[in-house]
């Protein structure tokens, strides 16, 4: 029905607004098709009312059947009553539709807004978590803000017209009231917007009370401390219950006030039609289908009153969003590659790890192609600082340059491969996990590889061979085979300079020397830096102790 | 087919759950039950007014009589409660489904929180602190729909209908039994409508969650796809998945709207049938009533207008079903700490130990809730001062040792302090003079003194610093400007997982405990530092009877025994004997 949209750039942060941008043209059917199914409800409502009265009216004045013409009423009824059914599913369709596929662009906005960071590695698990949530939020913004106030709108419109065109003095009598009930929930756009702010933050912040505790709890058992904790916890519980609360009660309010105004709108219009039936200006029966459409309106104008919470909710899902994904500097891409042979040059460099307290400072060593740097040091003592800065994941004082020119002025994406300790293993196939990093490798490659890091075997004992599941928690990989597929598929980019921390751990000496021999013929001809707690022999090797 | 399984053996217990946590809240839903249903009597009594109105003015105007306001303002008072009226029924009943909602929800939180207190240190096989505390918090709101909207619908969806059909019988019989052909149907789709619904909620909730972790399993590794440059085949990933989320989803959403059209097509059927049989019969012109107006104008007009009416709670309960599919996943993922089989340490002796005990277990065995074996039994002895490694494989129930120590779990055979039966003792006041550590150290967003604190709340500045110049901490801390003020992150990040297990060693020293139990604290800690921080522990534990579960006895010289849990014939090794072999 639509073609699927190439992905978006993300360039700018988003913007509630331009939301419905990306799928206008199902957003707009969806629109349509609702406001028809309203429309259809309400003259299916209006129109029997006026039919049963006409009829009654014909009836006593005897002109019975012959002078009066029931066929065309009784096919609009019809047509109302197939069009409320119709019009609602297909409604129900399209925008399900529209809003899955926005949950798309946004996914993939976001995933590609964080792939441009150059340090998105300390977004915490929890906050990804909200990352997921915050994107679901989002879709509200079209569901229950646009689509309810255009339907709104656009049938308050027509049924203003109808009431002119039966008699402009019911207009004057109602349409105030009527008016009043469809703009009071503008007034508390400001209020809902607060709400759903405090909200947001009273709700991190319970969360946090609870995770802490939680993360200690027979700690503070065993020092009589788990109550006051969880007290803490019960009070901010209460906070939020109770902010909760003032949002229901701020819609429930406003809708209290709304349908009293469409009350007394509906009294006036009373009103005010007897006294034009009196003058005869009016019949009976439109009088009641004019009645009949403002009743219609309730089901259209109920919406509006929770429409600005779930405002304030998008915007404050957005602003977290837009500021989790903040593209701060986009790089330049037009920087050259370093050549062959390399020369690294490193003076006086100091780091720290964003929330350290301490870190690796004034280190000074140079190393050139052929050259193996192995590091090792107390824990805490800034190894892995150290990696995480010469894989430029870090900022740093002091000076880092390679062949002579310093790290910012290299494009060093296909340079530099850096192996952390906890390497991240996706849910996918092994082959699918090395193809990562090689698109194009043959079986044959992935196999010579798989052999390098001294798990072919281990592959080969597997039902599946190279499409065996390999994720986090799948059984059947221990974390030191991770770490290995982790190795087997950074080898696979080829980098020039290898950063490898802590790549024997667990393994035992005679994998180690393997691992370590083709590590030592793979780069021959660039850089390897290890950090390893153990022992290891190379000949001619440099030493750094931290 | 996993998830399923567990449903097909108990299909109906998370809504059994859900009725026992609804049952203290009875009175405010039923007052809010009752205030609906006096909605809808109000709403009858409108209809009836504006019809007899209505009515009035057609006959006066049909026979030329002026109509005058004075049958308006006598309806007027009456009119005007009507319309007030249930919009204020409407207002109290959401504040008292509200309430409702509210009270279960903190009990629960409540509840749920005494049950992992309970299990302390066992509270993991819950799931991890991430999961537990969206359960406690998430999983628990999702009830929400369910308890202030779904329960009083359920019943409204049937008090309603009733009503409506009773008013428009006394009028005209025939026009009640169209809404009464068309009703069985009710209960038809209720389960039609049910059963798509639930079965597609929970197809759409897995597809959702299976989505969301993809997406997720991406993000996290977002370095690692940055350092492969192959972020944009992974955001082909991630578009690709969504792209089949929707496929998938939309036709599981077309069937399950198809039941809720069905449903409106009968109403907006119901509605059109009516209007044309009382139209045509006031116009006398029914085929089989000619000439003869069945149902005057009045009644016809209220029948009319009550006859949307009839069908609105069913609309209004098939869109709540989703509450309830969502309370049924959440009360799903709660019922197994729930349903936690509360264990209470029986004895009362106040037991103060003055110096390290003698600890002696015998024939000590541990059974899980559903009577499998955690702990093969096992006997052995420490003698005060005595300082033990456990090891075996994984699940052969060293940590459940420790924990039925700490006075955590039911088990069997004896456990003796000091020949005193550990069921025996009060528990609380047993906890008290144990220290425990495990992998993870209890180290909360505060400051350093605040932190050391949470173990002594009255220690002097002294008294923290003599504590972390014994863990040999004292040096760096110093040297940060803030010094003991300096304000660790969440989960105490700013200092290495070895310094964090310092500190958590210096709470220990600050309580002074004669028994240490410490549950592979360094099992995250690479070679180096773990054999440091044993070596440590050695120094800083003598004098303590100390039980110690560790995979690597690299550092662990000190002890005096070694004991497998995995030989029937528990064997005793000599430390240092170990680790030379």
């Amino acid at each position: 029905m639509f073609k699927p949209e190439s992905l978006p750039t993300p360039e700018r942060s988003i913007r509630l607004r331009s939301l419905l941008h990306s799928r206008s043209r199902a957003w707009l059917l969806a629109l349509l098709l609702g406001l028809v199914t309203l429309l259809a409800a309400a003259t299916l409502l209006a129109l029997s009312g006026w039919f049963i009265s006409a009829a009654a009216l014909a009836g006593l004045a005897s002109v019975g059947a012959y002078g009066f013409d029931y066929f065309r009423p009784a096919a609009i009824i019809r047509l109302c009553a197939i069009g409320r059914t119709a019009g609602r599913y297909a409604e129900r369709l399209t925008s399900h539709y529209a809003a899955l596929g926005l949950l798309k662009d946004l996914r993939v906005h976001s995933f590609t807004a964080l792939a441009q960071q150059r340090h998105s590695n300390r977004h915490s698990a929890d906050t990804l978590q909200h990352l997921v949530g915050d994107i679901d939020l989002l879709d509200q913004f079209p569901l229950k803000v646009i689509a309810p106030w255009l339907w709104a709108c656009s049938l308050t419109a027509l049924v203003l017209l109808f009431w002119y065109l039966l008699a402009p003095t019911l207009l004057i009598y109602a349409a105030p009231c009527l008016l009043l009930a469809l703009a009071l929930p503008l007034l508390t756009v400001r209020r809902a917007k607060v709400l759903a702010q405090q909200d947001t933050d009273a709700s991190t912040q319970r969360r946090t009370l609870l995770l802490e505790p939680l993360s200690m709890l027979t700690s503070l058992l065993l020092w009589q401390r788990w109550p006051d904790n969880i007290n803490r916890f019960s009070g901010q519980d209460k906070i939020c219950l109770n902010l909760q609360l003032r949002q229901q009660l701020l819609i429930s309010r406003t809708a209290l006030l709304q349908q009293s105004l469409l009350a007394l709108s509906l009294i006036l219009l009373l009103w005010q039609g007897s006294a034009l039936v009196a003058n005869n200006l009016l019949s009976v029966p439109l009088l009641l289908a004019a009645m009949l459409a403002l009743w219609a309106l309730h089901e259209a104008l109920l919406p509006l009153c929770q429409s600005f919470i779930a405002l304030g909710l998008s915007s404050a899902a957005r602003d977290r969003l837009n500021r989790l994904t903040d593209v701060s500097a986009a790089t330049p891409l037009n920087k050259p590659e370093p050549a062959a042979p390399l020369c690294l040059n490193v003076n006086r460099l100091s780091a720290r790890q964003s929330g350290a307290l301490v870190g690796p400072s004034q280190l000074s060593f140079k190393l050139q192609s052929g050259e193996v740097l192995l590091i090792s040091g107390a824990s805490g003592s800034g190894k892995t600082t150290l990696l995480q800065t010469l894989a430029n994941q870090l900022a740093f004082s002091g000076e880092i340059s390679l062949n002579g020119l310093p790290y910012s002025e290299w494009q060093l994406s296909n340079t530099v491969g850096y192996l952390p300790q906890q390497a991240d293993l996706f849910d996918l196939t092994l082959a699918q996990n090395l193809r990562l990093a090689a698109p194009t490798a043959t079986d044959a490659q992935l196999w010579q590889v798989l052999d390098d890091v001294a798990l072919s075997n281990w592959a080969k004992s597997q039902p599946l061979q190279l499409d065996t599941l390999v994720s986090e928690y799948g059984a059947a990989v221990s974390g030191g085979q991770a770490r290995r597929i982790a190795l087997a598929r950074l080898l696979l980019t080829q980098r020039p300079v290898l950063l490898l921390d802590e790549p024997f751990a667990g393994l035992d000496p005679a994998t180690t020397a393997h691992l370590l021999d083709t590590l030592l013929a793979r780069q021959r001809n660039g850089l390897l830096l290890i950090v390893s707690h153990q022992q290891l022999n190379v000949p001619g090797a440099k030493q750094l102790q931290l | 087919m996993k998830a399923r399984t567990p449903k097909l053996t108990s299909p109906s217990q998370p809504a059994q759950q859900l009725a026992r946590l609804l049952h203290s809240q009875r009175k405010r839903l039923n007052s809010a039950l009752l205030l609906a249903v006096t909605a809808s009597l109000l709403f009858i009594l409108q209809c009836y007014l504006l019809a007899g109105l209505f009515a009035g003015w057609l006959i006066a105007s049909q026979q030329g009589i002026p109509v005058n306001s004075a049958q308006l303002l006598n309806t007027l008072p009456s009119l005007a409660l009507c319309l007030l009226g249930r919009p204020v029924l409407q207002y109290y009943r959401e504040h008292l489904s509200l309430a409702a909602s509210q009270h279960i929800r903190s009990s629960l939180r409540v509840q749920l929180l005494a049950k992992l207190a309970d299990a302390g240190p066992a509270k993991n096989q819950y799931g991890n602190d991430g999961s537990l505390s969206s359960k406690l918090l998430e999983q628990v709101d999702a009830l929400d729909g369910f308890i202030s909207r779904y329960y009083v619908q359920r019943y409204l969806v049937l008090i309603t209908p009733l009503l409506l059909v009773c008013a428009i019988f006394v009028y005209s019989p025939l026009a009640a039994l169209i809404l009464l052909v068309t009703a069985p149907l009710v209960p038809l789709f209720m389960i039609l409508l049910g059963n798509a619904a639930a079965a597609a909620s929970q197809r759409q909730l897995q597809q959702l969650s299976r989505m969301s972790g993809r997406f997720l399993d991406l993000v996290r590794g977002m370095a690692t796809l940055q350092q492969l440059q192959a972020t944009e085949r992974a955001a082909q990933s991630v578009a690709n998945a969504a792209e089949r989320y929707r496929d998938s989803s939309m036709s599981v959403l077309k069937l399950a709207f198809l039941s809720s059209a069905v449903l409106e097509f009968f109403s907006a059927l119901a509605i059109a049938l009516l209007a044309l049989y009382l139209g045509l019969g006031l116009l006398g012109i029914l085929p089989w009533a000619k000439e003869i107006i069945p149902v005057p104008y009045q009644g016809a007009l209220f029948i009319l207008l009550l006859a949307p009416e009839f069908y609105a709670p069913l609309r209004q309960l098939g869109s709540d079903y989703h509450a309830k599919a969502q309370a049924e996943a959440a009360m799903d993922e709660l019922s197994p700490i729930l349903q936690r089989h509360a264990w209470q340490h029986p004895g009362t002796q106040l037991l103060t130990l003055n110096s390290a005990p003698h600890i002696s277990l015998q024939q000590l065995h541990i059974l899980t809730a559903e009577q499998r074996q955690r702990l093969a039994p096992v006997s052995f002895s420490i003698n005060s001062g005595g300082r033990i490694a456990l090891q075996g494989p994984s699940g052969c129930g060293k940590s459940s040792l420790l924990h039925a120590l700490l006075g955590f779990v039911p088990y069997q055979g004896d456990i003796l302090i000091n020949q005193h039966p550990l069921t025996g003792l009060e528990r609380n006041h047993w906890q008290q003079q144990l220290a425990y550590m495990a992998q993870y150290s209890s180290i909360a967003a505060a400051s350093i003194a605040d932190n050391l604190r949470l173990a002594a709340a009255d220690a002097s500045e002294q008294q923290l610093i003599a504590a972390l110049q014994q863990v040999e901490l004292w040096p760096l801390i110093q040297k940060l400007p803030l010094g003991l003020n300096t304000v660790l992150g969440e989960r105490g990040r700013g200092l290495s997982g070895g310094q964090l297990q310092r500190l958590a060693l210096a709470q220990l020293l600050l309580r002074n405990a004669k028994v240490w139990l410490l549950d592979e604290p360094t099992a995250h800690l690479d070679g180096a530092t773990a054999y440091r921080l044993h070596q440590l522990i050695g120094t800083l534990s003598q004098g303590k009877t100390l039980i110690i579960v560790s995979h690597q006895l690299h550092g662990l010289d000190w002890l005096d025994q070694v004991i497998r849990l995995d030989n029937p014939a528990i064997s005793h090794i000599d430390g240092a004997q170990y680790v030379q072999a």
